[in-house]
């Protein structure tokens, strides 16, 4: 290169984009000058950095409310754009007015849950299925949301007490999910989710399971979820 | 690079069947919209929100779509001008009907995934002026070649090069070389 490689040329020939007549001077220069490759690779440094860094987005699960806009008229064909725009927003009314304070404790799992909700409702096979055993038991005795590690096989996602009274926890693990509410028996399921084969496999989606155990906690729910405080002291009052 | 818009090109058909195969192209690419959207706002919640004001933008204006022409550019074209335009009304956030759900990246009793933590990337990102960072986010992360980059915002290559170098230049300052 006979002049010095200007900043827009150093970046162009990182990321490929130079002439290969001036690309081939510019690899004679780098050869020369130490520095300029120096420059060159934290260019292409950069590159990896950021290109990792936004990587894991692809593979995210894309929320519902992205995908719905574009499968929920696949079999109308034309609809009218309005008209579907007005119907979405109806139905985020209205589910919004079911949860009127606490949409933000679950909101982005909840947007997700509208549809999950039916599944759910099949696999559910009615109220008094029974007790938790010891080991969900402890941890639903035990476990708070703020303190839980994120690897803990069984997670609990929020506590509430119903419109009875009793707190209730909402929970999630590898073998299925559900609500368990204490009474004087001990932590009764109220709901339980399938979904335990999908959640182990590389399909886990994740949320999706969760947002229907939340949305199911939300139509029992007297109140908003309780807070890191309130859980503790529901705690140690054993959760009575 | 592009998978994305050859299964346009079809024998005549009838118009439902394009209209679908518009929707199942624009499904394919709605990782990669959503890659660029989180880059451009700094956060899921807002990249969502830009997302889906994206998809509902192009589902209107679909009939404008030339077929034969790379969906994925007109896409990104769509999406960075309406954050463009949503940055001139409000810089921080785009105040859709959504805020109440996305309050829960941050307000939340401290469950892991409630809460959103800028990383030192997504913090030198955002210092960046828009124009520079869309152009670190086609060329660096999308992968587009400057020409497709320059079309896409609309600007000659000469001044996108140009952005992009300053843009680098403060990226590579901010985040020294723990690269």
């Amino acid at each position: 290169m006979s002049t010095r490689a200007t900043p827009e040329e150093i970046a162009a020939f990182a990321d490929g984009e130079l002439p290969a007549e001036r690309e081939a001077a510019m690899r004679d220069a780098m050869a020369a000058d130490p520095e300029l490759a120096k420059q060159v690779e934290r260019h292409r440094a950069l590159a990896a950095r950021l290109s990792q860094h936004y990587a894991p987005v692809l593979d995210e699960r894309v929320p519902d409310r992205l995908t719905d806009l574009l499968t929920a008229r696949s079999d109308e064909t034309v609809v009218d754009f309005a008209a579907a725009r007005q119907k979405q927003e109806a139905q985020k009314r209205e589910a919004s007015s079911r949860r009127p304070h606490w949409g933000w404790i679950a909101g982005p799992a909840l947007a997700a849950s509208l549809a999950i909700a039916v599944i759910l409702g099949d696999s559910d096979t009615g109220p008094g299925a029974g007790y938790a055993g010891p080991q969900l038991a402890a941890v639903l005795d035990d476990q708070l949301v703020a303190e839980q590690s994120p690897a803990a096989e069984t997670r609990v996602l929020l506590s509430f007490e119903d419109q009875g009274g009793q707190f209730c926890r909402a929970y999630s693990g590898v073998s299925g999910g559900g609500i368990a509410c204490r009474d004087e028996e001990g932590w009764r399921i109220e709901r339980r989710s399938e979904g335990s084969e999908a959640a182990s496999t590389d399909f886990r989606m994740a949320g999706a399971d969760d947002g229907a155990i939340l949305a199911q906690a939300q139509e029992m729910a007297a109140g908003p979820a309780l807070d890191a405080a309130g859980e503790q002291a529901a705690r140690e009052r054993g959760w009575r | 690079m592009d998978e994305t818009s050859a299964p346009v090109r079809l024998i005549p058909w009838k118009a439902e069947t394009l209209n679908t195969a518009f929707e199942t192209d624009l499904l394919a690419l709605l990782p990669r919209l959503r890659r660029f959207a989180i880059g451009l706002s700094g956060n899921p919640s807002d990249g969502d929100d830009l997302c889906q004001m994206t998809i509902e933008r192009a589902l209107a204006n679909r009939s404008r779509w030339e077929e034969g022409t790379r969906l994925d550019s007109w896409m990104y074209r769509i999406m960075r001008n309406i954050w463009i335009d949503e940055g001139r009304r409000t810089t921080r956030s785009l105040q859709t009907f959504v805020d109440e759900e996305a309050g829960v990246a941050i307000g939340g009793d401290g469950s892991q995934e409630a809460v959103v933590e800028l990383g030192n990337v997504d913090r030198a990102m955002q210092s960046l002026p828009t124009d520079q960072r869309e152009a670190v986010l086609l060329v660096m992360v999308e992968g587009y070649a400057y020409k497709e980059a320059a079309e896409i915002v609309g600007c000659p290559v000469g001044t996108l090069n140009s952005r992009l170098v300053r843009g680098r230049d403060a990226l590579m300052q901010m985040l020294g070389d723990e690269a």
